[in-house]
């Protein structure tokens, strides 16, 4: 196992730095065929005012002068030596930018998450225990959740909490209650998809003769779900974190947005507009090594989680024997 | 004297059930069943599936999912009416008075907890609270059901442990905290032959030891005869029947109850036999050992010294060690062993499914190893296969006359209107009205869609047909329907059957020669009445005495067919 365990993670590690490079010449490639000239446009403007040799240095130090396969080569030698560059519109190093923006942003994604994995067990335990008549309105939840875009939620949360109940106010955005209620905002449609496959696990694994007999030794309902059913209930929900991952980052941009905080949203939003190469190339590269590090850790955990996976693809696919 | 005698026997009486009727909605399954079953009694519920068994122990259990099925009747267990009393009245009385050991060991264990962690469950309802006192119970009843490694099995997941191991694991679980009543629902339907005799004698002792009764749920009358006290005979939801195993076995009193033991194959080992052209021993006298032997003219299948290795856990395990064997034309061969044995490997050698390692086969004189995909493609339309589970190996959306047609499809055999008058006839040879072929897999029953299934396979107009366990997954009456068709139709088109079974009173009703594989190995062949009656390998002594009924008293008629049975 232990042997066979480290060979998986080594193997897992390796493919996933190899995902974020390519991602990152992707994005590369896909900033760089985009319309417009970043020299033009931002460095030669006026408003700027750089100086025609500070023009140069910045020319020179991006190889923006150089085909676009040099600038990828110098760009990628200087990310994998986590130096980002500097940002075009203000000057400012772009590990700066990010890092001040990234902890707000972390917050809110992180307390959606946990709020969300709340949601998503509450309703699937109603789900399945709840009578009758509830237990089909707690099992129409996610699809409702699902179906309200993210700013109308956020609107209705601001307009009823901030403004007619007055638990936070909007001119505050960092604060503890403004900061929860911007997470719920992040959280409801993203505790929809978590919320429909715990519900399918738990219809699975409760109809399992396992359930039966653990039933026949007494368990309570309460005790059989948190001792038997939640595990593997749960097992394919951790492989789609993945896909909630994505949800967060591109959750996070309109939240900030409709909060008016201060994060990664913010920064993606003003890089597009001013054709902020280095920062937008630093901020994709960003997401996809979150995006890639939660799905590693998710693809470590699953044999620690579930015993039945096979590390090995054994070649024996035939079972000796019937 | 102020009570009869009747009146003791109901007071001695552990678990009583009066009129019990259980209805899925408006469908009732359980018509007023009735039946008790006495302290450190056993009682058998036999009937096939549908016959509401299984229901009634579920409804025993209080396991019935309460929003679909309704129970009427009463169910007293010590006294107390299970049926109404209050859950939380009834919780203290599961696992420690009614225990329930379930039918398939393989999930009837969380896959992602310990054993250890699911035991301290049932230790728990001893009222110890020491973690550590609760492990050494634990422990001490593992050994008790003869599992060899306690602490490594105390540490496993299901996955990592055998189905008789499970089952044992299951069963200790199931005694651990000493109930009064024990519900096995056909607790070793899913387990090979040999394996169930070990657990189920393990389960006989314990009971005995522990003074348990047990209610035991099964479809084999032969293992009901054997190991229960009392049968009650169900049938459509319905007692037939019931009474002391003894009597209700050898003197059946009800039609139903005397089909069902006519079609217990270890009681007539001669049932097919008289539909069969007579079969000469073809080998000579010291034929028993014939791997290595020369071809033989009028061999359709001849596999020689047949060697696969599969790689396994960084080391090679032979599945199939030198076997050999040949099966001449019209005959029926048999394949016999447990799981494990490399049965279904030889099977997936003669298909071409695998290439062995080294050996010959032939299937009607051509060589199947070694050749190109169409050759063996070629060697196929001679060569068919029936599986085992007719659940799963029928496509349930596929209307039956295109499951029938697809082989002629495939191998573009004939015009359209040739193809359906062949599954017309295919059909009708297998015993099934015209109108099936509209209708889908989905809506036949067991016995039916195995039907389809050789219909398939004779469609082709194959010479071989390899029958890979092809009544293991249905009903014991429905089985001697299968196994009548099958002889039917080896006599009239002259078909040569290779047959892979576990079960040695099956093969005796069906086949002319036998080969009992163990390990990759053939241990013993020959014909099948010299097998039985002189066995030679230790391991087929084994096979033979794992066979239910073989002690069953003796003294009247049905005894004595046993007697010659078993002999």
């Amino acid at each position: 196992m232990t042997s066979d365990y480290k060979r998986f993670a080594l193997t897992r590690a390796g493919q996933a730095i190899v995902v974020v490079l390519l991602a990152y010449v992707l994005t590369f490639l896909v900033i760089s065929v985009l319309p417009g000239d970043a020299i033009t446009n931002t460095l030669r403007d006026p408003q700027h005012g750089l100086s025609e040799e500070d023009i140069q240095r910045i020319v020179a130090f991006y190889g923006l002068d150089q085909p676009v396969i040099v600038q990828l080569l110098l760009s990628l030698g200087r990310f994998l030596t986590g130096e980002l560059g500097f940002s075009l519109q203000s000057n400012l190093p772009v590990s700066q930018i990010v890092g001040d923006a990234l902890p707000s942003t972390l917050t809110l994604a992180t307390s959606a998450l946990l709020i969300a994995i709340v949601f998503a067990v509450v309703i699937a335990y109603g789900a399945q225990y709840l009578p009758g008549r509830w237990a089909a309105i707690v099992r129409s939840i996610p699809s409702f959740f699902l179906s309200v875009p993210n700013f109308v939620i956020g609107l209705v949360l601001i307009e009823l909490f901030a403004f007619r109940l007055h638990s936070f106010t909007t001119t505050d955005p960092n604060s503890a209650a403004a900061t929860l209620f911007a997470a719920i905002t992040l959280a409801i449609p993203v505790s929809a998809p978590l919320a429909e496959v715990l519900i399918a696990g738990l219809d699975h694994e409760s109809r399992q003769e396992y359930a039966l007999v653990a039933r026949s030794r007494g368990l309570t309902e309460a005790k059989l779900f948190a001792k038997h059913l939640v595990k593997p209930s749960a097992l394919p929900s951790v492989a789609m974190v993945a896909l909630i991952v994505g949800e967060l980052l591109g959750g996070s941009v309109i939240t900030e947005t409709i909060f008016g905080r201060d994060g990664i949203g913010t920064v993606v939003q003003k890089a597009v507009t001013g054709e902020d190469q280095p920062v937008l190339q630093a901020v994709v590269s960003l997401s996809a090594v979150v995006f890639v590090a939660v799905n590693l850790v998710a693809d470590l955990a699953s044999p620690l989680l579930d015993p039945r996976v096979k590390l090995r693809e054994s070649k024996l696919r035939e079972k000796v024997g019937p | 004297m102020t009570l009869n005698p009747k009146d003791t026997a109901v007071s001695a009486d552990l678990l009583t059930v009066q009129g019990l009727s259980i209805a899925y909605g408006p469908t009732a399954v359980v018509h007023d069943v009735a039946f008790s079953v006495a302290k450190g009694e056993s009682l058998a519920l036999i009937g096939e599936s549908g016959s509401g068994k299984s229901t009634i122990a579920k409804a025993i259990l209080r396991l019935l999912p309460h929003s679909e099925a309704t129970a009427t009747g009463r169910v007293a267990l010590n006294g107390r009416d299970v049926l109404t009393l209050p859950e939380k009245q009834f919780r203290p009385l599961r696992g420690r008075e009614l225990g329930f050991i379930p039918q398939d060991p393989a999930s009837a264990l969380n896959p992602v907890r310990t054993i250890g962690a699911q035991a301290h469950e049932a230790a728990a309802l001893l009222g110890e609270t020491d973690p550590a006192v609760r492990r050494a119970k634990i422990l001490d009843m593992l050994e008790q059901v003869g599992l060899p490694d306690p602490l490594r099995v105390y540490d496993s997941y299901p996955h990592q442990l055998s189905g008789g191991m499970l089952q044992r694991v299951l069963i200790a679980l199931t005694v651990l905290p000493r109930p009064s009543l024990i519900v096995a629902d056909e607790p070793t339907s899913a387990l090979d032959v040999t394996v169930q005799k070990l657990i189920l004698d393990m389960l006989t002792d314990l009971r005995r030891e522990l003074d348990i009764s047990l209610l035991l749920i099964t479809h084999d009358l032969a293992i009901a005869a054997e190991r229960a006290d009392s049968l009650v005979v169900l049938k459509d939801g319905a007692v037939q029947e019931s009474g002391a195993s003894r009597d209700v076995f050898a003197s059946p009193a009800t039609d139903y109850a005397r089909s069902l033991q006519a079609d217990v194959p270890a009681l007539h080992p001669d049932r097919y036999r008289s539909q069969r052209v007579p079969f000469k021993g073809a080998h000579d006298g010291d034929s028993r050992t014939r791997a290595g032997a020369s071809p033989t003219a009028g061999f359709q299948i001849d596999v020689r010294g047949v060697t696969k290795r599969f790689p396994a856990g960084g080391k090679d395990v032979l599945a199939c060690d030198g076997v050999s064997f040949s099966v001449e034309r019209g005959r029926t061969h048999a394949l016999v062993g447990e799981s494990g044995s490399g049965k279904t490997t030889a099977v997936r050698l003669l298909l071409g499914l695998e290439q062995p390692d080294g050996g010959d086969i032939e299937v009607a004189g051509q060589s199947t190893s070694g050749r190109s995909r169409a050759d063996v493609r070629e060697i196929r339309r001679h060569l068919q296969l029936v599986y085992q589970n007719p659940f799963t190996s029928l496509d349930p959306t596929w209307r039956v006359g295109r499951l029938v047609r697809e082989p002629l499809d495939q191998f573009g055999v004939g015009t359209k209107a040739e193809r359906a008058q062949s599954v017309r006839e295919a059909l009708e040879a297998v015993g099934l009205p015209s109108d099936v072929a509209s209708r889908r897999a989905a809506h036949l029953s067991g016995g039916q869609r195995q039907r389809v299934a050789i219909a398939r396979a004779l469609v082709v107009r194959p010479d071989v047909v390899v029958l890979d366990e092809p009544t293991s997954a249905l009903d014991v009456s429905v089985q001697a329907g299968i196994l009548e068709l099958l002889s039917k139709l080896q006599r009239e088109l002259g078909l040569t059957y290779l047959f892979v079974s576990h079960d040695l009173a099956l093969v005796r009703q069906v086949a002319d020669t036998v080969s009992v594989l163990r390990r990759g190995q053939v241990v013993e062949d020959g014909p099948v009445e010299e097998i039985f009656h002189r066995p030679q390998h230790p391991y087929t002594r084994a096979l033979l005495e794992a066979i239910p009924l073989a002690t069953v008293p003796a003294g009247d008629q049905a005894s004595k067919q046993l007697a010659k049975a078993t002999a």
